[in-house]
């Protein structure tokens, strides 16, 4: 792979000193090896790097090691420093030759201190070059004797690797840019030592933390010692807490204090922390994107071209020329009831409307049985049975607060009440271990009004749940990967908004829970809500399109924003407050002029393409991997019809579709 | 100084469904809406009101009530000035977790002095005629945990919302000497900036 050569500088530090008397015998006493320490990302391998000063290996050839000509080199003069040269290295290196962005790390070259001491002899000197992964490191110690110094400790062997002292300071700078590749927590049993975590836990850990509790007992820990904290569980909203506690008259027009970590950063590999405040130490990132060309909608498909989509069989012909139409305009309310069942996959496009009876056929017996299950659940048995009485009873009260206003859930005695209650009910027998969480009534509700069939609207509600279950688990998983995401995308797309709200402690956006968490059901009207889903569910153009839906949004709300200078509370409250505001048809049109413009940017970041599936071979992907999924269903489909009805068949499969290859 | 705005924070807490939503929207708006949808996520709204001369802008944090989202809402009990511990009359169970309320609260919003802290415990609903909490249950429990204020309120019906939170506002103003309070909350309020409480409210 042409990646395979690309090397990254994360961070580079001149000035870092190894005194060798204290490691080893025999040298001369008050030797001082002054070198250069580095990041290096490298085969998505973390490397701790240190070189000696004028060490045979020159630092430029580093950075285009093993490639050809592509690197970027450049040398500039910083104004504000007039007696520092700078040095402006290129850190991201993208596929091929090209480059993916400019993303420059200028930094202070410091002359470093040449006393008498220093070791003139090269190999002398490479003796003590070192260069160790960040996840084969154990544990690494902090320690101050009027400078700071820090000791690596390495998992195999287990040995220390000379400490590195920090004559010109930059230690926390390097433990800053480490924790963006792994979790480093506070030893219990030693203050001074921080215990490095390989990267995936890290990555996951800390994401748990940004969202996650026991954070806050931190706080005054860190207030007390920011330099030691374990940086890793304070989230934005602790920042933003800190600031508040700090007092507000130098808050006012400053950034956050960069003591403070900066967890998104450290959550998402690849994003560089807007290091402003750090003179001589700044990251440009940016990103070409072109104009964003007009993009116009068309009417929504009508019952006519859907009859034509149909052979004799009712087999749907040509399903990517449909699915764009759909992408482009919609369903006339008419075809609903029937293409979505399509759109979902509950229906194979592939099948004919006899397999389809058929299917329908097993899928109401599966339905009921299911159903039967918590219908016969006694009253005794329920009082002994608690979590089928929590659901139970938050779904009752879900129930009476979900879409009231709709004539088909309105009044008291309303049926749709009655369906939607135990559609929801049977999911939970489908799904025990999930059961029933907030916001699932929202995602039914839509579904259910189109179908007006209660066995209907509960397999595609099973089909779209399929998409959403991740957001509904104990873990919340599916919404972090999102946020994260969606940071992502808002960076490169967008710098000076991202920025904006990073300096707003909103980085992490966490004003986008309720849209993604029941993807935008609360924000649009209900026949809005009808329209973006159909959308959605063709796959099309990209994957992940619901998170150039929120570009799309922020990018219109952006102006107020930063104009008006909103502040943590007022985006959050500006935000909830677009509900019901919003026009579909505006930001779908812009959500697909920023697919064009992303997709003809050249010099596209892997880590969008790979949001987007823009990757080879992945474009227009089904979102539920329809390739494999159709064929195991048609395959089933046949079963099912050529067991006659398939009653046996199903109940034997418990339930489940037996996809079976 | 006296002329200065202040925020105060106001979180509600209790079960889904007990009625928070609606006693911040009665409060606020004056209005009752039975087809209001459950909370998803975090809210808040602004309320001015004089107290004793000063303006005060009462901030109302208002969160979903279910488990799995508990980590979405506790970041935001950091910095509350006051906590409007809430049940429902007809709803026993609501009742039986106000104590797991409570301690959630103290623990996230990491209450120093909780003996100090001003809660305000809120019976909803007793416009409904099938009660599964007396008054005196409700009375006894927060004489016990800490002579908490305790009112009975309805949502629907407009009974004693109104009292309820201005009586949550007197109790962060009894805790200090007001002015002193009113300075000092700047130094301390999550919205210290001046222009918040009005660009906030508009
Ligand atoms: N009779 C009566 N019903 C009320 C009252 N207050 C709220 N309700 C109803 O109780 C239900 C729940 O009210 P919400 O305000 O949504 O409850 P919540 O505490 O915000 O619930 P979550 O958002 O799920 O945490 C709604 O159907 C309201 O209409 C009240 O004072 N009297
Ligand atoms: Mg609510």
């Amino acid at each position: 792979m042409a990646t395979d050569s690309a090397l990254k500088v994360i961070f580079e530090h001149e000035g870092v000193f190894i005194h060798p008397n204290t490691e080893e015998e025999g040298t001369e006493p008050d030797l001082l090896v002054s070198g250069s320490l580095r990041i290096l990302e490298k085969d998505a391998e973390v490397l701790v790097d240190f070189r000696p000063l004028e060490d045979p290996v020159d630092p430029s050839n580093m950075l285009c090691a093993g490639q050809d000509s592509s690197s970027v080199v450049e040398w500039a003069q910083c104004p504000k420093e007039k007696h520092q040269s700078h040095q402006l290295l290129e850190t991201q290196q993208s596929y091929e030759t090209e480059w993916d962005m400019l993303n420059a790390v200028s930094f202070r070259k410091r002359s470093s201190a040449r006393g008498e001491g220093l070791l003139n002899h090269s190999l002398e000197r490479s003796r003590w070059a070192f260069s160790v992964s960040v996840s084969d490191l154990r544990s690494i110690t902090v320690k101050d004797e009027g400078w700071t110094f820090v000791i690596l400790q390495q998992k195999e062997p287990s040995t220390s690797l000379p400490a590195l002292h920090f004559h010109q300071g930059g230690s926390r700078e390097f433990l800053d840019n480490l924790r963006r590749f792994a979790l480093l927590t506070e030893s219990p049993e030693d203050e001074t030592c921080l215990e490095v975590s390989t990267p995936n836990r890290a990555l996951s850990q800390s994401f748990e933390n940004l969202l996650d509790d026991n954070s806050f007992g931190l706080i005054h820990k860190f207030r007390r010692d920011p330099y030691v904290a374990t940086f890793g569980g304070l989230s934005k909203v602790t920042n933003y807490i800190y600031d508040a506690l700090r007092g507000a008259e130098e808050q006012q027009q400053q950034r956050p204090p960069e003591e403070v970590a900066d967890l998104l950063g450290e959550v998402i590999p690849g994003l560089e922390i807007n290091q402003q405040e750090e003179p001589g130490f700044e990251v440009i990132t940016r990103i070409d994107l072109g104009m964003r060309p007009q993009v116009t909608r068309r009417e929504p498909l009508s019952a006519d071209r859907w009859s034509k989509h149909l052979d004799m069989e009712g087999r749907v012909q040509d399903v990517d020329q449909l699915k764009h139409e759909v992408f482009k305009g919609g369903l006339c309310h008419a075809v609903r009831k029937e293409l979505w069942k399509f759109l979902l996959g509950y229906f194979p496009w592939s099948s004919t409307s006899e397999e389809r009876r058929c299917l329908q056929r097993v899928k109401i017996d599966e339905y009921f049985r299911m159903k039967l299950q918590w219908k016969s659940v006694s009253e005794e048995q329920e009082r002994r049975n608690s979590r089928l009485r929590d659901f139970r009873s938050l779904i009752e009260k879900d129930v009476d607060r979900t879409d009231r206003t709709n004539w088909f859930y309105e009044g008291l005695n309303n049926p749709g009440l009655t369906l939607l209650h135990d559609i929801l009910m049977t999911y939970c027998m489908y799904d025990f271990d999930l059961g029933y969480v907030q916001g699932m009534s929202d995602l039914l509700s839509p579904i259910l009004y189109v179908m007006e069939n209660e066995v209907d609207a509960f397999w595609c509600f099973v089909s779209f749940m399929d998409q959403m279950h991740q957001n509904f688990e104990e873990q919340m998983q599916g919404m972090k990967t999102q946020l994260i995401q969606l940071s992502t995308l808002l960076r490169l797309l967008d710098l000076t908004f991202w920025n904006y709200l990073e300096s707003q402690e909103s980085g992490y956006l966490y004003f986008c829970f309720r849209w993604l968490l029941i993807r935008f059901k609360r924000e649009l009207s209900f026949q809005d809500v009808l329209r973006l889903w159909e959308v959605m569910w063709t796959g099309l153009p990209c994957q992940n399109f619901h998170l150039l839906i929120c570009c799309s949004i922020l990018d219109s709300e952006k102006q107020k924003i930063m104009e008006e200078n909103f502040g943590f509370n007022e985006i959050l409250k500006h935000i909830n407050e677009l509900s019901m505001k919003l026009n579909i048809e505006e930001i779908l049109q812009k959500a697909e002029g920023l697919f064009h413009q992303i997709r003809s940017c050249k010099d596209l970041p892997h880590s969008i393409s790979s949001i987007l599936g823009l990757d080879t071979g992945h474009q227009r992907s089904d979102p539920t991997n329809a390739g494999a999924v159709a064929a195991s269903q048609r395959a089933h489909l046949q079963n099912i019809c050529s067991n006659g009805l398939g009653r046996e068949n199903g109940s034997q499969n418990s339930g489940r579709p037996a996809f079976k290859s | 100084m006296a002329a200065k705005k202040s925020t105060l924070k106001v979180i509600l807490l209790g079960d889904g469904g007990v009625g928070k939503s609606s006693l911040m929207n009665r409060y606020v708006t004056n209005k009752f809406d039975a087809h209001l949808f459950h909370t998803i996520g975090v809210e808040f709204l602004n309320k001015e009101l004089t107290v004793d001369g000063y303006k005060v802008t009462l901030q109302i944090w208002d969160t979903a009530g279910q488990e799995r989202f508990r980590s979405l809402r506790t970041p935001f009990y950091r910095g509350s000035d006051c906590c409007l511990l809430t049940f429902s009359v007809d709803d026993s169970q609501s009742f039986l977790n106000l104590s797991n309320w409570k301690k959630e609260f103290i623990y996230y919003a990491d209450i120093k002095e909780p003996e100090k802290f001003p809660f305000v415990v809120l019976g909803n609903k007793v416009d409904v005629a099938e009660r599964q909490v007396s008054s005196e249950e409700a009375r006894e429990w927060c004489q016990e945990n800490g002579d908490y204020p305790y009112y009975e309120t309805s949502a629907k019906d407009a009974t004693n919302v109104a009292v309820a939170f201005e009586e949550a506002v007197h109790r962060v103003l009894a805790m200090d000497d007001k002015t002193d309070y009113l300075i000092s909350t700047d130094t301390v309020r999550l919205h210290r900036k001046p222009r918040s409480a009005t660009t906030c409210c508009s």
